[in-house]
Parts: C-alpha cells; structure tokens; sequence
C-alpha cells in the first residue's frame, strides 16, 4: 500500500509579479515502510512539497494522498499519525525542550507522554539540557529537540526536511542511525530530503532527484549508480611513472592528472575493462605504492542528471 | 475543535508567561504605572472640582485594560510564534486555526484578570476607589463588551499579521493608542469636535465610557448606546474573525506560513 501519493502536483508563487513555478507537475508515490528521498539543490522544490504534504501550504492543482486519505478531506487523521522535522524552523524558543514536547505532546494526544518525553530525550542524548530553553541551544541541540518532536507521536508518516543540518558528524551518523532504527520498528513510512547525497544513500531505499521543480529521475541509489559506467582509478608507482603514462595511453584510459609518482585516470567498467586495465599494470611488474579505485558517487549521477536535461 | 489540544496550547502560552519576565512585567507594570500617573492626576484635578473626577479617570483606566490587553494579546501571541519560527511546527500538528484562537483568547482574559484585580486592589489601596461598588452589573457588562471590542481588533492585527507577516509587527502595539482618543476613555464625547466625534460615535467603546460616567454622576445610562455597542461588537468580532480565516489561508497560498517570516 501507498502510504504517500503525489500525482501531477503543481505549485508556483509570484514574485514580483511574475509566476515561479517550485513544484512543477511532479509525480511519484511512497509504500509503506519505506523510506524515500527526494534530492536536489536549493530551489529544487523538495520543501515546498514537504510543505503542501503537510498542511502547510496550500497546492495549486495535481493530488495528494498520505496514510491513503486526501489530507484536505481528512487532515485531524492524517496529521495526528504523521509529523514532520526541519532543520529550519525552530520549537518555541522562550519553552525550554522538556515545555516544548510536553506541548506537541498534548496537541497529537500522546498518552503517558512523560515517559514518551524521557525516552526520546534519551535517545537524542540531550536530557542534561531538556530544562534548558531553546534559544539557548547549539544549533546541533535544536536540530534534536526538533527530531523529538518529529517522533512526540509515534508517526506512521514521517517528514524529514534537511533535518540533519548543522549535526557534527558523529551526532549525524547517531542521528541517521536512530532513524533507521525508528523506521524498521515501527514500519513507518518516510520522506528524506537532504543536499547530503551520502546520507540519502545510506538512508533511502528509493531516491528521486529534483531539479528546477521537477522530478528528473526516481530509482534506487544501485541503480543510479549504475548510470555511470567509469570509475576514476588513482595508481603511485615507485618508479617508472613515465612508463606507465605510456601504457595507459596505449589502453586508451582518460587521463585525468598526474603529480609526482601517481596517475589519476577514469575507465569505464563496461567489458571488465578496468579490472583488464589493473590486471595488466600487476602483470607487466610496475612496483605500486598505492592503489584507490573510486566508483561514481550519487554526486556524479545528480549532475550528469541535471546536466543531461 | 478538541479541548487537548485547546489545553495544550493554554499550557504552551502559560510557560510563555511564566519564561519570560517581559511578558510577566506587561501584566503588572504598565497598568499600575498607568494607574498611579492617573490616580495623581486625578487627586490634583479633583481638588478644582465638584465631579468625581477620581472614580472616573480611575475606573476608565481600569476598563481600557481590557481593550488593550484583549487586543494585545492575540497579536503578541501571534507574533511570538513567527519570532520563533514556530509556526512551521504549531501548523503541521493537528492544531486548527480556531483552537490557536481560542487559546489566546482564553490566555488573554485571564491576564486582563489578573490585572484587573491588581489594578482593583491598589485602587482600593492607595485611592480609596473600589470599582466595583459602582455597579457590579455594570461593570461586567462593561468588561464583556471591551473584551470583544479588544477581541476584535486583536484578530484585525492576527489578520495583518498572517497577510503580510512580521513587518506590520508595530500594529499590534499602535492600533489600540490609534483608537483611544476616540474611544472617549477619559473625556465626554461632547468635548470632541464635530469631526472626532463622528468617528467616536461608531467606536463601540465610547459608549461604554459614556455610561460608565453616567452612573459615577448619577445621571440615566443611555441603555441604547450600550446595546449599539454590543451588537456593533459582535458583528466587529465576527467580521474580523472571517478577515483573519481569509488571511490565514492567503499564507498558505503565499507560503508566508510555512516560511514563517
């Protein structure tokens, strides 16, 4: 079952007297237990949709469905099993984060919610500063309190919207983990936007990439990949480097630079001719020092995307 | 509507209250402040003349509270969530606009209470004036109808608020003091110009002020300005409520909610 269903939707706003489309004729769908990211640059109109699915912005035409309702038609459903965490907009910064959830708490009706409040505190390791005010935390603090927040009711739809901006890398990872492990326990639906291609790889079970409002391409991040058939391959040698720019010519690899005793080229996986490229500078006894072979990130995809269209 | 989440809200204001000193100093200061400038004013001009002058200036200084803090309340509340950017977060959840308000409003009264009683004892205190000796009736009545005046110029501010956000902020201190001079809180409508007090005439409060004075002189309450007054103001109410429901979806057009600046 769906549990997210976007068909045909549109929204543009007007500036200065002209019509800028943000979200323009995008479709796609999210199962449930999946967890789904939407992609792109800055005005590629990921928030924008994650606003008009919740509530918060009103479409221009196309429809939407979340848990299988028409949210306009029975938002009190959907919005009390579905929540939503921004990197962007803050909790009630006179509150301090124990006031704050307690609040939403009471607003999705959440039962025993001081134990509720506890264990996300703990979760989110910030129960030393619970009694603190928001206006009064690092960003990385409020990032969390926020993320409290977003799982205060225990969603079946959850939307994440950069919600990892401004985490240090080791509260990311712990962050990214505590959501992996959300959604595996309780099943739950989500859509992911971020700019950080790396997290959405590791999070995402199916990416869509968005650019100037519309949906370019959506697959698994596998499958992306796969779009991109060369693979950028770093080789030092202790000597004989000259001999070896030789031979690569001669294999027909692109040269991308070469500094000091290291070649850095690209050769396309197709026919295993990397793997036959490799093999032969072992066989033919250049003594290496190092070597890295780097496959195409979802970086490379996104732009050669975006690029192509 | 749904009374948890209406008490969710109650809650949320009330830790607004109590977490910050400014918003608990505008329940006290201002007023009692306000309260003593008249009272000496008062104490002065009543020694030049034979009018109660102190019942009056003191009693409508008490009264105007409820307009202000009515209307002030709804529009700082409004606008405490967009300098927090917190309506991204009040506006996802199942909250409906009509819960937000009734919260504020329910919030708003019992702070125009609270100050109300502290303006009543330090009345009773330092000038020998107790208010509600006049006419509790009265008084009540008076305290209604300046509560939804207050109410509705309240949502008239929310409205603005939600249309254009927080760069008409300065109207949620300014409206009521563009107001009071026509409101006749302290002076008779006869006082005006003709051209004021056309204008004074409309204004639902300056009925209220003109019996109050009545009955501080003893004269007849003109029972029919107090009935133009009512009905002036719930119309006003509701009027204003179908304006702030209209601007409120307007942001969700523009975007304006969701941005929350």
């Amino acid at each position: 079952m769906n549990y997210i269903e976007v068909q045909n939707l549109v929204k543009s706003f007007k500036e200065k007297g002209r019509a800028i489309t943000a979200v323009d004729n995008i479709s796609f769908s999210v199962k449930k237990g999946e967890i789904f990211g939407l992609l792109g640059p800055n005005g590629a109109g990921k928030s924008t949709t994650i606003n008009i699915l919740t509530g918060l912005l009103e479409k221009d035409s196309g429809t939407i469905k979340v848990l299988g309702f028409e949210p306009e038609k029975n938002w009190e459903y959907v919005k009390n099993n579905s929540n939503v965490a921004t990197a962007y907009s803050w909790l009630s910064d006179v509150l301090t984060i124990r006031q704050n959830l307690r609040v939403y708490a009471k607003l999705y009706g959440v039962k025993n919610c001081e134990h509720k409040i506890n264990e996300l505190l703990e979760m989110f390791e910030l129960k030393n500063v619970a009694d603190r005010k928001i206006i009064r935390l690092s960003s990385g603090e409020n990032t969390r309190a926020v993320l409290c927040k977003g799982l205060i009711n225990s969603p079946k739809v959850l939307f994440l919207d950069e919600c990892t901006v401004g985490l240090d890398p080791d509260i990311a990872d712990k962050t990214r983990g505590i959501i992996k492990d959300y959604q595996k326990k309780n099943d739950c639906t989500i859509l992911f936007t971020s700019h950080y291609m790396y997290e959405v790889e590791e999070l995402c079970d199916r990416i869509a990439f968005m650019s100037n409002g519309k949906i370019i391409r959506i697959d698994t991040s596998s499958n992306l990949k796969k779009l991109i058939k060369k693979h950028t391959v770093e080789i030092a040698v202790k000597k004989n480097i000259k001999l070896l720019r030789e031979f690569l010519k001669t294999e027909g690899v692109d040269i991308v630079f070469e500094k000091d005793n290291s070649i850095v080229f690209e050769v396309t996986t197709e026919e295993d001719k990397m793997y036959k490229v490799i093999s032969k500078i072992f066989h033919k006894g250049f003594m290496l020092s190092n070597l890295h072979v780097k496959g195409p990130t979802l970086d490379d995809i996104f732009i050669k995307i975006a690029r192509q269209k | 509507m749904k009374l948890h989440r209406i008490n969710a809200l109650l809650l949320k204001y009330y830790y607004i209250t109590i977490n910050r000193v400014d918003r608990l100093f505008d329940i006290i200061y201002w007023p009692i402040l306000d309260l003593f400038i008249w009272g000496f004013t008062a104490l002065f001009i009543q020694k030049l003349s034979d009018v109660n002058v102190l019942s009056m200036l003191l009693g409508a200084v008490i009264l105007w509270v409820f307009v202000w803090r009515a209307s002030k309340d709804i529009a700082v509340f409004v606008l405490e969530d967009f300098w927090s950017r917190n309506l991204y977060h009040l506006f996802s959840s199942p909250v409906k606009l009509s819960e937000h308000l009734v919260s504020i409003i329910i919030i708003g009264f019992l702070r125009a209470l609270t100050t109300f009683a502290l303006m009543w004892i330090v009345g009773i205190v330092f000038y020998s004036f107790n208010i509600l000796t006049i006419s509790p009736l009265l008084i009540a009545f008076s305290v209604f109808l300046l509560t939804l005046f207050g109410w509705a110029i309240g949502l008239f501010v929310a409205a603005f608020i939600f249309r254009f956000g927080q760069r008409i902020q300065v109207l949620a201190w300014s409206v009521t003091f563009l107001i009071s001079p026509f409101a006749c809180i302290f002076y008779p409508l006869s006082v005006l110009p003709g051209w004021a007090a056309k204008i004074a005439i409309v204004i639902p409060p300056t009925h209220v002020f003109e019996s109050f004075r009545a009955m501080i002189s003893g004269t007849p309450v003109n029972q029919a300005g107090l009935i133009y007054s009512l009905i002036s103001s719930i119309l006003l109410f509701i009027v204003m409520a179908f304006f702030l429901e209209q601007s409120f979806r307007k942001s969700k057009k523009t975007g304006l909610l969701a941005k929350g600046d």
